[in-house]
């Protein structure tokens, strides 16, 4: 699956998008793919999706979403217009 | 976008109505101008001239401007991003508050006529418009009111984000943790 990072979120993962593949029994949600996320770039990161938002194929998603190979994941922290 | 709906204030031939103006209220238009998220400039004048209309007495527009300053520290740029669904979070956005205006979405409706709202990204400098609603209506106290409403929602829900460029080099993404 491929994760979008965006603003402060591609800032601390130091990339825009990764794609990321997780051998682990299904089902696989986007919680686990979180954990995963933070193995690879750290506390910084993790510190940050806290307080993110997520979407999923285009549709606002929470931690028990489950998650197909080919989804797409995007990480939006909180948002900073006007 | 652009058309107007039929419109319960004007006489059957289209044109003003003899006599006092209109009143809204409950039969306000409730239309959508325009909305954009752009790279471009934010074109106020155009966003007054968008909104307004015979019916409309009140015009209101806020303009959110870059500054020099935050928290204390010196500011040099701002820099705005959006994510794709940007344009289109806008325009639900300002729909939602058409609707309201009309009394569509529930409610006695808001009274205003018309509104227009812009975001702008990229590297903006200091005094450029990063955000412009401009709402009409027939008086003042409901074009205040639903401006205020708007860009509160704006803020709200419309995923952009900016970082912020300090005199002394320093940067930060606003509102991350």
């Amino acid at each position: 699956m491929s994760v979008r990072y965006f603003a402060g979120a591609a800032a601390e993962a130091g990339t825009d998008e990764e794609q990321i593949t997780l051998m682990v029994p299904p089902p696989l949600t986007l919680a686990t793919l979180l954990d995963e996320v933070t193995a690879r770039h750290g506390a910084g990161l993790a510190r940050i999706l806290a307080a993110c938002s997520f979407i999923v194929n285009e549709v606002t998603a929470t931690g028990e979403r489950t998650l197909d190979d080919g989804a797409r994941v995007d990480v939006l922290p909180p948002f900073a217009g006007g | 976008m652009g058309t107007r709906p039929p419109d319960p204030g004007r006489s059957p031939d289209g044109g003003p109505s003899d006599g006092e103006p209109p009143d809204r209220g409950p039969s306000a238009t409730g239309r959508v101008a325009f909305t954009a998220v752009t790279d471009e400039p934010l074109d106020v004048a155009r966003h007054e001239a968008a909104v307004g209309g015979p019916a409309s007495g009140a015009v209101v527009t806020f303009a959110g401007v870059v500054r020099d300053h935050d928290g204390g520290r010196a500011v040099r740029s701002i820099e705005y991003v959006g994510h794709p669904s940007a344009s289109l979070v806008l325009a639900e956005v300002a729909a939602e508050t058409a609707a309201g205006m009309t009394g569509a979405a529930g409610g006695p409706g808001t009274g205003a006529d018309a509104v227009a709202v812009s975001h702008r990204l990229g590297e903006l400098a200091i005094g450029d418009a990063a955000l412009v609603v401009s709402v009409a209506a027939a008086h003042r106290q409901a074009a205040f009111a639903v401006a205020s409403a708007l860009v509160d929602e704006v803020k709200r829900r419309l995923p952009v984000w900016k970082r912020q460029v300090f005199a002394d080099g320093d940067e930060e993404w606003v509102a991350c943790p």
